[in-house]
């Protein structure tokens, strides 16, 4: 137990050192101020004379710490690897080598995996706006087409909540869910998905009926039919293979603004109706709602 | 099926009612409306034979956009109506109440005329007639996909305005805004209908509302005094 402290303090005496050495190359780097006065040349020397001697000091400290620590006379427990060198049976000693061999096939596939997500990142089916991503964060590996049947229920059971639209997950077609969405009186959306990635959208009128056997009729009302267009073009914006948890929700927030699809005016023009239609229309970041022929003036 | 609104039509000063359906029907075709049509709702109304108490009146109408469906109205003389959504049959049943029930043939009333579609709005050109004599021009228009007024109001009046060329008022129409209901306890009660689901019998609701305001009415409504700063009246409420 001595031995470990020992071991830790040496570790950490290492750790200074090495932080010490990084800040008095960094000292070095920066050289001395702008103006190139005696002043500031001595103030500079003294600095590192300073730095220099504090590295000294902490090398002779690190050298006694080592020479203090002795060769542990017990060997770690280093898990179950240690019953691989007690292996006697003849055809299990090859275990060694296939060992190395799947390390290496890990790496590979974690290599792959990489390339990959680069791919997947450079989604083609993304129109709207170029979206880039700033953050260089971990990346996290979720599965998309391997469903984990309890990721969508817990989605819009849990996660995903919005007041005035009611969800129900349905899930008639093997472990593939079928989310309805009934928000406000306004309309009924039928989103049906394929593992975690939205795959269809169907949108009806809420007077109209919506049933598990039947998701493939369009609404009988143009304007649920133009609205249904633009789902799928939303569909395709927030898609993200990588990161499907944050798709749904952006999309569900989106489809979400529908609530108000009769009650808003154009943001463009001003008016309710344009050609027989309310504002269809809803941009993707700020929801503001838009005539179909005034988005894009 | 969706909200209904009915807008009585003020026929400018010097404008025979056919020359007004002509100007309307031309708006409506320049604003991309498409005629779809004809349509016919009517209204009868039989009254109940004094030996059988208190007066009683039964409005049965007819909407040529539910053709197999016959509505009815009993008015209970009390300020209580009691609606009644049969098929058709129900019109023979009334021929065989003879004895209690009579038709007021003389206030036979109807609104008939061309049908145009705008977008998914069906709009409605209607000319009221009451025993052969022209009484004025009822303009129906429905949103069909939505089925709360209060969301689609502000549609329905953008396009009113728009081929009528007049200044719709902003309130809700008389007929949703405040309506006489009996609660659970027995109590009558305002309930303003902006906010409920629209269903077909409030657009039958609302034809007898305004048929009941023609019938009362003696003179021709040709004559308007306002001619340039016109706004439309929504019509009296009938209690
Ligand atoms: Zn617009």
């Amino acid at each position: 137990m001595a031995n470990m402290e020992k071991l830790n303090a040496t570790l950490n005496a290492v750790k200074s050192l090495r932080s010490s050495v990084r800040q008095c190359f960094e000292q070095l780097a920066d050289g001395t101020a702008a103006e190139q006065t005696e002043d500031n040349r001595t103030k500079f020397l003294v600095e590192f004379q300073e730095n220099y001697s504090h590295i000294n000091q902490q090398l002779r400290e690190v050298e006694t710490l080592i020479n203090g620590l002795q060769p542990s006379l017990v060997s770690s427990y280093l898990g179950n690897t240690t019953y691989l060198a007690q292996e006697i049976t003849q055809d299990r000693q090859a275990m060694y080598s296939q060992l190395v061999n799947s390390y290496k096939w890990i790496d590979k596939v974690h290599e792959h995996s990489l390339l990959a997500f680069n791919n997947l990142n450079l989604n083609n089916l993304r129109r709207s706006y170029t979206y880039c991503s700033q953050k260089r964060g971990r990346v996290q590996y979720t599965s998309c087409n391997n469903p984990d049947p309890e990721f969508i229920d817990n989605l819009f059971y849990n996660d995903i909540s919005h007041t005035n639209t009611i969800y129900e997950v349905c899930r008639q077609f093997s472990s593939n869910a079928v989310v309805f969405a009934t928000i406000s009186h306004v309309l009924k959306a039928a989103i049906i998905c394929k593992g975690v990635l939205i795959e269809w959208v169907t949108v009806k009128g809420y007077d109209e009926p919506m049933e598990i056997d039947d998701l493939w009729t369009e609404s009988r009302y143009e304007v649920f039919r133009k609205v249904q267009e633009h789902t799928h073009s939303a569909m395709l914006h927030f898609f993200s293979p990588t990161q499907p948890e944050l798709a749904v929700k952006s999309f569900m927030t989106w489809l979400n603004s529908y609530s108000k699809l009769f009650l808003e005016p154009c943001k463009r023009c001003g008016k309710y109706v344009s050609n027989g239609l309310p504002p269809t229309w809803r941009d993707l970041r700020t929801l503001e709602p838009f005539h179909e022929e005034c988005k894009n003036c | 099926m969706g909200v209904t609104v009915l807008q009585p039509y003020q026929i400018p000063e010097g404008k025979t009612g056919a020359q007004a359906i002509d100007f309307l029907t031309k708006r409506l075709l320049a604003l991309g409306a498409v005629h779809t049509g004809q349509f016919l709702v009517d209204c009868e109304t039989y009254i109940s034979a004094p030996q059988h108490g208190p007066s009683k009146a039964v409005h049965v109408l007819h909407d040529s956009e539910y053709p197999v469906t016959t509505f009815s109205i009993l008015d209970t003389g009390t300020g209580k109506q009691i609606p009644l959504v049969a098929d058709n049959l129900f019109d023979l049943l009334m021929l065989k109440m003879t004895s209690v029930y009579t038709s007021k043939k003389q206030t036979k009333i109807e609104s008939k005329g061309a049908r145009f579609e705008y977008g998914d709005f069906l709009i409605k050109l209607g000319s009221v007639t009451m025993m052969e004599n022209f009484k004025g021009i009822l303009i129906e228009i429905e949103y069909r996909p939505c089925v709360v007024l209060f969301y689609c109001w502000e549609m329905i009046r953008e396009v009113l305005q728009s081929f009528l060329g007049v200044t719709v008022a902003k309130e809700y129409p008389g007929y949703f805004t405040s309506q006489p209901v009996v609660n659970a306890m027995g109590q009558q009660q305002l309930h303003a209908k902006q906010h409920d689901i629209y269903e077909p019998i409030d657009t039958i609701n609302q034809y007898l509302e305004h048929f009941t305001n023609y019938r009362k009415q003696n003179i021709m409504p040709q004559v308007s005094s306002q001619s340039s700063n016109m706004s439309m009246n929504t019509g009296m409420r009938v209690s």
